[in-house]
């Protein structure tokens, strides 16, 4: 099962980038693709929207890490996760990245004041 | 602790990334379907993402080029533990077992540090030129 990713602007400029499928070794280029996409335009605000995401492994994961580290090194690009399922949640806090990631219960609250 | 004493059992070979995946995706969706546990299930949610670590090992690293032998992946529940074994031909992947937990920063090396820390149990054996993996989780 292919990841999908599809990308809107948001009304105050943010990006919202909303992968679909399953975000694991199969899926994680895609996700990276659409984000280096996105970073071609500066600053890069983003929100990654995981309501579609059924599934994340450690390299989907590693791929978020890859896309954020991208994201912070362009002058005032931020990045913010938004409405994990409860298996992304577990995977986050696992291994602590939600310090790194805090997320959004929503792409709504996670567009407020970004 | 909730009991459950329905059992199931799931066999299957597969050589391919995405259908691999596919495959162990969809048997553990029909487990929980067969024993009636919700989508949200923490155990299961647990178990799954520690298959989806192994599993995309076996995937990625344990069929070399030039291999014509399949992954074989059994799945078993008995009423009380779920259990999943894998095997393949890749190298052997003693020295990956120990991994810690990578920074925060790392891009990669987490799976099998999550897996183990999923798990009940996560059984490792060489046997000649085979990996044979073993994932135990009481539900």
């Amino acid at each position: 099962m292919a990841l999908e990713v599809e990308t809107r602007q948001a009304e105050n400029g943010v990006t919202v980038v909303a992968p679909t499928g399953r975000l694991d070794v199969a899926g994680a280029p895609a996700l990276k693709d659409a984000i280096s996409e996105v970073v071609k335009n500066s600053p890069p605000r983003v929100v990654i929207d995981m309501e579609g995401v059924s599934f994340v492994d450690s390299t989907g994961l590693g791929s978020v890490i890859a896309v954020l580290k991208q994201i912070r090194g362009s002058e005032g690009g931020e990045l913010r996760l938004a409405a994990p399922n409860q298996q992304v949640r577990v995977v986050l806090e696992l291994t602590t990245l939600d310090r790194v990631f805090p997320y959004y219960a929503t792409v709504e609250e996670a567009l407020t004041g970004f | 602790m909730r009991s459950n004493h329905r059992r199931f059992e799931f066999t299957a070979t597969f050589t391919g990334l995405d259908e691999g995946l596919d495959i162990l995706h969809g048997s553990i969706q029909r487990l929980r379907e067969a024993i009636g546990r919700p989508q949200d299930d923490r155990s299961l949610i647990f178990f799954e993402t520690a298959l989806g670590e192994i599993g995309s090992n076996v995937l990625t690293h344990g069929r070399p080029a030039g291999t014509e032998r399949p992954v074989d992946y059994t799945l078993r529940f008995d009423g009380v533990t779920v259990e999943a074994s894998l095997s393949d031909s890749g190298v052997p992947v003693h020295e990956h077992l120990t991994r810690e937990m990578p920074a925060h920063d790392s891009e990669a090396g987490r799976g099998l540090a999550m897996a183990r820390s999923l798990l009940d149990e996560l059984g490792y054996e060489r046997e000649g030129e085979v990996n044979k993996w073993r994932l135990v989780k009481r539900l």
